[in-house]
């Protein structure tokens, strides 16, 4: 049979795909799929953002955590897989989208089952974004609305750029030490909302309270305080000499903002601006 | 000086009597030889005697005193035992191994007290180790091992002395000073019970003796009697205890 | 009696005073001894002076309490035991105790109640130290490291299990920390949780002196010299529970320092086991505090475990120790 011809382009591509990002297959079905899956936390947030819930069939566990997803509210309706193959075999979905982090293993049992399958990459900036979410609305039938969302990024990026917050010098800490590297996501809002990042670039361990006691950075980037942990990383997190020192001085970023590339970051990045300047206004 | 009185004691362990309903009485300052075949109860009886297992029936005193009233720590400063096969788990020096002995006179804090390193230097040249003193225990030999446990067990000058098979092992020579300086104790007024294989020694050494077979008490009464045919009965072995000038044997069929 | 007890104490403490100043001084950041003294009594908010009054003198303060808690009940253990391979390490009371605090930590407990920590901990040491003495008067030392080993490997099995399922999703990466120690990042809140209980153990540890130099001789002769053997049992029992069960709590089991501090010093000594009890705690608190040093002063990869820098000490030592013994022993 050809199936093993066929099979090889999109495998190709898809194989592409696990090293740079966002330049996604199209599927060979319609144009406008009715049971729509998502097997990724990131491909969750775009599937949910652009279709309503009746056409969504499934998402992951994790598009319910408000700690990892910003449309937990809307997934709370949708039946959710655990991103399994078997998973998509039960729901018999009109239209997978998975995520190039998604194993070869899966993938490629995915292709085999047949299934119209869109590999999207994991967004790491703007650009990369805006091509992800056309490619999904593309492949759901929502290119308006693929517009919309973009247009709306867009418009709060410009915003940013004409009047970025006050350049007061920040880092990220936590529970592994310094974060927000240079090129992460967590960057980029800092950095578009108008921050110093002075975390970035600096050589040696990430995880040394001394380091960071020298950087000495006027705002300390926390994650959502609502979702601690307990564990052995609260001694380097919570250190209560960092506690103290940064105890009004704090700036939060939840994880649920950064850890997938949405385009609802120029929002973020707006809300970190509003700190920024809070902050500034208090000191001043 | 007292007497060691031991009241219809019994002593059972794992459902076996070990001992039953042994009388006793180690009289003051005399030595007495606990004899007895392998199995007889003789180590029992020893450690009942000494305080250190309480019987399941029956009463131990000294000097009309309940053993088990008296606290351990001053009955451990007037009474000496010693168990079989002694052995010392770290290489302290000789000198250590007998100020040892002492453990039960140190004050609440602090070291011994000066005066006790006399009685020490005593023990140590009784006994023929002063040339030993530094040497570490655990590189001895037996003779020598069994000339420290001794002087360790008399160091204190206690008033009674409990001694399990003090000479096994021993080549002649060291048995028979081992048997001496059990001998001198007696002289000297402590009370001696000592469990011994070696008949012959034990005869030549002994005021007194205790025969034991299968926990019960055969005989108790001065060495001099112990004749023929109690030796036959307790070890089941043809015997000839001959008494003459140069001192006691006891030779087998 | 000998002076030489005094004397070796004396010079111990000498160098764990000189290994303390070298442990505020170095790190990233180095300080310079000029700067140490306005760090530790100045009140201003110098770089200098946090670092050493936040960062290193609690870490330094716990490593000495942890490293002596851990010389002191080996010491302990091997004159109760009469075994040279006793130590709270290997009998598997620092795994039994980590089991006991993770358990607290990862399920919610310590927040709380931070007090959870070592109590859990004490009680995981305790069922270990307990069924280790009981084995250690029946068994032989096979029996006995045996036995440790294989509460070590339940217990690690059951630390894992429980970080697997613990709700924190990064909780199992912290597995490391518990099962090689560290003292990374501690501060002055985990020397106030776990320092009354290693002061409270080693109180009851060290009164055991005089019957661990009677039983040099052997139980029976021990008792008929007056010594309380039950007593004496419950003491190490307890102060080992009590002691290496907080200082497991709050930085993971280290192992190894409760073998080699007591060996490394009783033959300065004599050998007399009472006489090895405050020089073993010194030492451990030496090795501790040398070994936390070596651990923030190697920049390879990701931070260097506590355990395994005294395991790069011990396990050798442990080795050579059983083949002595072979040699030595019939």
């Amino acid at each position: 049979m050809g199936a093993a011809g066929a099979l090889v382009r999109p495998m190709l591509a898809a194989l592409c795909l696990a090293g740079c990002s966002a330049a996604p297959t199209v599927p060979r079905s319609s144009g406008r799929p009715v049971r729509v899956m998502s097997m990724n936390g990131c491909t969750d947030q775009l599937v949910l953002a652009l279709l309503p819930r009746e056409r969504i069939a499934s998402v992951t566990t994790l598009a319910r955590d408000p700690e990892y997803s910003l449309l937990a509210a809307r997934a709370r309706a949708i039946p959710t897989n655990r991103g399994l193959a078997e998973d998509v075999a039960s729901v018999g979905p009109d239209l997978v989208v998975a995520s190039s982090f998604t194993s070869p293993a899966q993938l490629a049992m995915l292709r085999r089952l047949g299934f119209p399958m869109l590999v999207v990459g994991d967004p790491g900036s703007p650009e990369a974004i805006r091509r992800a979410v056309r490619a999904v609305a593309a492949a759901v039938g929502e290119r308006a609305e693929g517009e919309a969302l973009v247009a709306g990024m867009d418009r709060d990026l410009a915003e940013l750029a004409r009047a970025p917050g006050p350049p007061l010098a920040v880092a990220a800490w936590g529970e592994e030490g310094l974060g927000a590297p240079a090129g992460s996501l967590a960057d980029t809002v800092l950095t578009a909302a108008g921050a110093h990042n002075v975390g970035v670039g600096r050589g040696g361990r990430a995880d040394s309270i001394e380091a960071l006691l020298a950087l000495s950075p006027s705002l300390l980037v926390t994650g959502d305080p609502r979702f601690r942990h307990p564990g052995r990383h609260d001694d380097l997190a919570f250190h209560p000499a960092i506690a103290r020192r940064w105890r009004a001085r704090t700036l939060v970023l939840p994880e649920a903002t950064v850890i997938c590339g949405t385009p609802f970051i120029g929002r973020v990045a707006l809300a970190i601006r509003a700190q920024l300047r809070a902050a500034a206004a208090r000191r001043g | 000086m007292s007497d060691l009185m031991l009241a219809a004691v019994t002593v059972r362990r794992g459902g076996r009597t070990v001992l039953a309903d042994a009388s006793v009485t180690f009289a003051a300052g005399r030595l007495t030889a606990v004899i007895g075949p392998n199995g007889a109860g003789k180590s029992t009886l020893l450690a009942v005697a000494a305080g250190l297992l309480s019987p399941d029936a029956g009463s131990v005193t000294l000097g009309g005193e309940p053993l088990a009233t008296v606290n351990a720590r001053a009955l451990a400063r007037r009474r000496a035992f010693l168990p079989q096969n002694p052995a010392i788990a770290w290489p302290i020096s000789v000198e250590r191994v007998v100020a040892l002995g002492l453990t039960a006179h140190l004050p609440a804090f602090g070291d011994l007290p000066r005066r006790y390193g006399g009685a020490i230097d005593l023990a140590l040249a009784r006994h023929d180790l002063t040339s030993l003193r530094h040497r570490a225990a655990t590189e001895l030999s037996g003779g020598e091992l069994a000339r420290v446990m001794l002087a360790r067990a008399t160091v204190g000058d206690p008033e009674l002395l409990l001694a399990d098979e003090p000479t096994a092992g021993l080549d002649p020579r060291h048995a028979l000073d081992a048997a001496a300086q059990l001998r001198a104790r007696a002289d000297a007024g402590c009370t001696v019970v000592v469990a011994l294989h070696d008949l012959s020694l034990a005869l030549r050494i002994a005021d007194d003796v205790v025969a034991l077979k299968g926990g019960r008490v055969m005989e108790a009464g001065a060495a001099a009697n112990v004749d023929d045919a109690l030796i036959a009965e307790l070890y089941d072995v043809d015997a000839r205890v001959t008494r003459d000038c140069a001192g006691v044997v006891v030779r087998f069929a | 009696m000998s002076a030489r007890p005094p004397l070796l104490v004396a010079m111990l403490a000498g160098l764990l005073l000189v290994a303390a100043a070298a442990s505020l001084l170095a790190g990233e950041l180095w300080i310079r001894p000029s700067e140490v003294g306005a760090a530790l009594f100045g009140h201003g908010e110098t770089l200098a002076g946090m670092v050493v009054r936040e960062l290193r003198l609690p870490r330094l303060v716990l490593a000495v309490l942890v490293g002596g808690i851990l010389g002191l009940s080996g010491a302990v253990l091997q004159g109760l035991t009469r075994n040279p391979l006793a130590e709270p390490g290997l009998l598997g009371v620092s795994a039994g105790a980590s089991l006991g605090a993770v358990l607290a930590i990862y399920y919610g407990l310590s927040s709380v109640l931070p007090i959870a920590t070592p109590l859990a901990g004490l009680t995981g040491a305790l069922l270990v130290t307990g069924v280790a003495l009981l084995l250690a008067r029946g068994g032989g030392t096979v029996t006995l490291i045996l036995a440790g080993a294989a509460v070590t490997s339940i217990a690690g099995a059951g630390i894992s299990l429980a970080l697997n399922l613990a709700p924190n999703p990064y909780a199992a990466y912290e597995i490391m920390t518990w099962l090689l120690g560290s003292l990374a990042d501690r501060s002055w809140d985990q020397v106030a949780l776990a320092a009354p209980f290693i002061l409270g153990g080693g109180a009851l540890l060290l009164p055991t002196a005089r019957a661990l130099d009677a039983l040099a001789l052997g139980e029976a002769q021990a008792r008929s010299l007056g010594i309380d053997l039950g007593r004496t049992r419950l003491l190490a029992l307890f102060g080992t529970a009590l002691g290496v069960g907080a200082a497991t709590a709050v930085t993971g089991a280290v192992g190894f320092v409760g073998l080699v501090a007591p060996h490394v010093v009783r033959p300065l000594v004599s050998h007399r086991p009472a006489a090895t009890l405050m020089p073993a705690t010194l030492a451990g608190g030496l090795l501790v505090v040398l070994a936390d040093l070596v651990t923030r002063l190697v920049h390879v990869g990701p931070e260097l475990k506590l355990g395994v820098v005294t395991a790069l000490v011990g396990a050798p030592f442990f080795l050579w120790l059983v083949l002595h013994l072979r040699r030595t022993a019939p």
